[in-house]
């Protein structure tokens, strides 16, 4: 049997393993179904310029990963600033947002708007905050959400805000809100941590694709073999253990290539379908269930120095189909295709298959060209050049099956010692550069006697970058604990007493204020019988200041033992359904039968 | 009177479901307030302008006071259902509102600021 550990893709997880596998002695090969290596992070030349795939800022919290980055790029990592804006109705927003700068950008009368819809969100918010939609709407109100928030969300996903969970908005905009992002803005506290924005990124010189050239040659000039355009189509396996896999070249020549080890970063679902013998029903239609959203870049050569001042723009116009664009000559001004040009990229979030990625290249080209200069950003006759990248399952989808279809995979996988899935796609978890290369190092080691987490990275919440990379989740069902706390909550005795009391008081003195100012004879005689409940209650200002007083704390007691009375009833409610449930846990205990 | 919990949900739930505490809809309260007062004084109105006699609800017509332009007459009973139903959402809504922000204060953690 062979002894050599074969990596299948060459993106960030599948380098990182072969090199921590060199490092640590072990034979190893590599192979990747692109001809190029980098994955996602891969970086594409066209015309003397370079393109990447969607944005890519080289950030992490795991000091290996940034010291592993800096040694092998050296001079050639850059420190870049980062500005980002939101585009909407032709005007560019700060992206976070700076709520005055919005404020004023879109005018005192949408101003006035938002302003009025978040007072609205204030006084009567939603009962529950079930989704997306109902989260930001609380805390911006309905008109910001729908301008900031709906459109971009909505594009990239592609579903309804109202069926993306709440949680994810916790997680992306945390404690924000805007009377206290306004706030912060007017009177910034010292030291105040309202969300992450990172000002500065670290990027290659040439983009990602850099790195991960680098690591190929480094690899390749250590003798380890990264194929390209080599792609697997069966894993095979017996009795527990994958033996081999079975890929088709670039010139369609078929090889079976064995291993000892496996490290696979190629998509769950297309691991699954290519186990040879077919893994039980079950396990392939977990595999079947999962989701992907596919993205692509139409990459736009713009005779022109220089654009804007944005590393990207996200797009909130509903009319164009774009979601982001990228200015990647601001990302490093060598990915430019020369000193008086420019490069641009024009993202479309999409499913494989659908409309916008079936277009011949020569139309999306065409597209592009016409909604950037729709957008205003460039004119159709600057732009000179064009080329589309598309990316396939860019984006792993949480929808409200895929927790439970990932488990079932993984437990099934966990039957095969040799075999470990690393890296986004290959683990379905929506990880940056840094988690996927962690997953890849975790494997190796694991090759060499350690037991090291591989599943759980990027579980744990430190390793987040301010929740900015999270994926969006369903909206939850209702659980069954929140709808009895709803049908039995109490009320609260000092509440209700209170809005009972002050009603009342206040009711009472307007009443008797409204009188007295208007004088007369004899004031408000018929009011004034209420001294009888009310003693020393009377016309005159001191005597309906006491009335009032006395009012409140009448409605205070009547509130209170309302509250207690009705709390007495919900609590016998509560008790019968405490005896049913435990009658109806004795009933199954017994199988049906009586206690 | 913590009886024992049924295994449906664990001891965390059962106590949040004995612990949870109510909100009102201040709108509806409001809207419930608006219905019921509007309905009421025009009705209140309507079976005294039904009964008649000389003077017609002399009690009832005291509401001028705080309604300019309400008399017990036929008219009355439209006027009447607007100031009613004006004054019973003002009282539903604060009361409500009062309600909710007393019950948040009380239920936040020591501590929150």
């Amino acid at each position: 049997m062979a002894s050599e550990c074969i990596v299948i893709g060459a993106g960030p997880a599948g380098l990182t393993a072969a090199h921590e596998l060199l490092r640590l002695g072990l034979p190893v090969r590599v192979l990747e179904r692109d001809t190029q290596v980098g994955g996602i992070a891969r970086t594409v030349e066209y015309g003397g310029a370079r393109f990447d795939i969607g944005g890519h800022r080289f950030f992490t919290q795991v000091p290996w990963v940034q010291a592993w980055w800096e040694e092998r790029l050296g001079a050639d990592f850059l420190r870049r600033p980062r500005r980002s804006r939101i585009l909407y109705r032709g005007r560019l927003f700060d992206y976070p947002l700076r709520p005055v700068n919005a404020l004023l950008g879109l005018g005192p009368v949408e101003a006035l708007r938002i302003g009025a819809s978040y007072l609205r969100a204030q006084l009567a918010p939603a009962r529950e905050e079930r989704s997306f939609e109902d989260w930001v709407s609380r805390r911006f109100g309905r008109r910001m959400y729908e301008i900031f928030f709906k459109t971009y969300t909505e594009k990239v996903w592609g579903m309804p805000c109202s069926e993306i969970g709440a949680d994810w908005a916790a997680q992306r905009i945390r404690n924000l809100d805007l009377l206290t992002a306004v706030r912060e803005a007017l009177l910034p506290r010292r030291g105040a941590d309202v969300v992450s924005l990172i000002e500065e990124f670290h990027y290659p010189r040439l983009g990602p694709g850099m790195m991960w050239e680098r690591v190929q040659a480094e690899l390749e000039a250590a003798g380890v073999p990264v194929r390209l355009g080599v792609a697997v189509e069966r894993v095979v396996h017996r009795d527990g253990r994958v033996l081999a896999v079975e890929v088709r070249d670039a010139d369609g020549r078929p090889e079976r290539i064995e291993g000892s080890h496996f490290l696979s970063s190629m998509p769950l679902r297309d691991l699954v379908r290519a186990l040879s013998p077919a893994p039980p029903a079950p396990v392939a239609a977990a595999a079947e269930r999962l989701r992907y959203r596919d993205f692509l870049t139409v990459g736009l050569i713009v005779e022109r120095a220089a654009l804007f001042a944005d590393n990207w723009i996200y797009v909130h116009e509903p009319e164009v189909r774009v979601g982001r664009i990228q200015n990647f000559g601001r990302w490093s001004p060598d990915m430019a295709p020369g000193p008086a040009r420019s490069a641009i990229g024009l993202e479309y979030f999409v499913q494989e298959g659908d409309e916008l990625w079936s277009l011949p290249d020569a139309a999306l080209v065409a597209l592009a060209t016409r909604e950037c200069s729709a957008l205003g950003l460039v004119r159709a006759d600057e732009i000179s050049d064009g080329v589309v990248i598309r990316m396939p399952k860019a984006y792993p989808v949480y929808d409200a099956a895929y927790r439970e279809s990932l488990a079932r995979i993984r437990g099934y996988l966990e039957g095969f010692p040799n075999l470990q899935p690393i890296g986004r796609n290959g683990q379905h978890r929506y990880n940056n550069q840094d988690h996927s290369m962690v997953t890849g190092a975790h494997a190796a080691r694991n090759l060499a006697g350690a037991a090291l987490p591989v599943w759980d990275v990027n579980v744990d919440a430190s390793y987040h970058e301010a929740g900015d990379r999270a994926v969006p989740g369903p909206v939850a069902p209702p659980r069954l604990v929140a709808l009895l706390e709803q049908a039995f909550a109490r009320y609260d005795p000092v509440a209700l007493g209170t809005a009972l009391g002050a009603v009342a008081s206040v009711g009472l003195f307007a009443a008797s204020a409204l009188l007295l100012l208007r004088g007369g004879e004899v004031v408000g005689p018929n009011l004034a019988l209420l001294g009888h409940y009310l003693p020393g209650f009377g016309m005159t200002w001191p005597r309906a200041a006491l009335g009032a007083l006395e009012a409140g704390g009448l409605g205070f007691a009547i509130g209170y033992a309302l509250a207690r009375l009705l709390n007495l009833l919900v609590g016998l409610q509560l008790r019968s359904l405490r005896r049913r449930l435990e009658r109806l846990q004795a009933i199954r205990a017994t199988g049906g039968e009586l206690p | 009177m913590s009886a024992k919990r049924p295994a449906e949900l664990s001891a965390e739930e059962w106590a949040l479901v004995e612990g949870a505490i109510a909100r009102l809809r201040a709108g509806v309260l409001a809207a419930t307030g608006a219905l019921a007062g509007g309905v009421g004084l025009a009705l209140a109105t309507l079976w005294l302008v039904v009964q008649g006699g000389d003077p017609v609800g002399p009690h009832l017509g005291l509401l001028a006071n705080y309604f300019p332009g309400y008399t017990v007459t036929g008219r009355g009973v439209a006027v009447g259902f607007l100031y009613g139903a004006l004054s019973g959402a003002l009282a539903g809504g604060a009361f409500g509102w009062i309600y909710n922000r007393v019950a948040a204060l009380r239920s936040r953690p020591r501590g929150t600021p």
